[in-house]
């Protein structure tokens, strides 16, 4: 994990930089489009789906008009998996639609499926040699 | 079981350099050095567990047509400070800060269009 700087100079007005800690998606069916993701990540029926980073995963029903995200490449979740293999079994085993089959990247292995809700979702196995800047690392603690 | 980690958040921009100085204004706490040039339209920052990736591309619009699609929540400090500074920036703000349930909660636009919340949890009693 990377230390939250306060900043420089500023002591008494130190102020830590904004956590980002949850995203919410609006979907035409939050309890299905809820229920893909757990599925997706391997979580059970009963899990929080609060990834490794405490990062959340919040569903609210669609306020838009339109059934499909208009530009999927707008926002793209970027979620680190340890054997992407696996990960892409789960994704087969829900008849997830592939945008990119995984391929091997400078940054690592990866693959981008769409959600039920038409949003690219990509599975990343990073590169050892990945910038911590890309992939914050997992806090031990 | 734990989900995996969500490494990154990528948003699509068609201006990554307006995006990047923006968000390192309204959240990096000031931090000059808070974005990492990964390509020269490709900018990285970490904001808590989790890199905001902001990436250049031409698959997208110079401005979200459907905002609302998903909305990045940032935790900060003191809301009413970040509000301010925001209000420096002269955003658009869809709902401004307010007392909800649990801590103080408000809605705003960025550059692109995109929605991004900021809360500010009402800090419980240490257990004791």
């Amino acid at each position: 994990m990377v230390e939250e700087r306060p900043v420089p100079g500023s002591p008494d007005q130190a102020r830590r930089r904004a956590r980002l800690r949850a995203v919410t998606l609006d979907s035409g069916d939050p309890e299905r489009a809820a229920a893909w993701y757990r599925a997706a990540l391997g979580l059970s029926d009963a899990d929080p789906l609060r990834t490794a980073g405490d990062v959340e995963l919040r569903f609210t029903a669609a306020t838009g008009v339109t059934a499909g995200a208009l530009e999927p490449a707008r926002i793209i979740l970027n979620f680190l998996v340890e054997d992407i293999r696996a990960a892409e079994a789960r994704l087969v085993a829900l008849g997830a639609v592939w945008v990119r089959e995984l391929e091997g990247t400078g940054w690592g292995i990866i693959g981008t499926v769409l959600d039920l809700d038409g949003n690219y979702v990509q599975i990343v196995e990073p590169a050892p040699d990945s910038s911590p800047c890309l992939y914050p690392k997992e806090d031990d603690g | 079981m734990v989900a995996p980690a969500l490494g990154s958040i990528l948003l699509g921009t068609t201006d990554p350099v307006r995006l990047r100085d923006w968000y390192a204004a309204a959240f990096a706490a000031g931090d000059g050095d808070g974005f990492t040039e990964v390509e020269p339209t490709l900018f990285a920052c970490t904001f808590g567990d989790t890199s905001l990736l902001i990436d250049g591309r031409d698959d997208v619009a110079a401005r979200s047509p459907d905002p609302g699609r998903m909305i990045l929540n940032f935790h900060v400090d003191d809301a009413r400070g970040t509000a301010a500074r925001l209000d420096d920036l002269d955003v658009t703000w869809l709902v401004e800060i307010e007392e909800r349930d649990g801590g103080l909660f408000g809605t705003l636009v960025d550059p692109d269009g995109n929605y991004v919340q900021i809360i500010q949890l009402r800090e419980r009693p240490s257990p004791s």
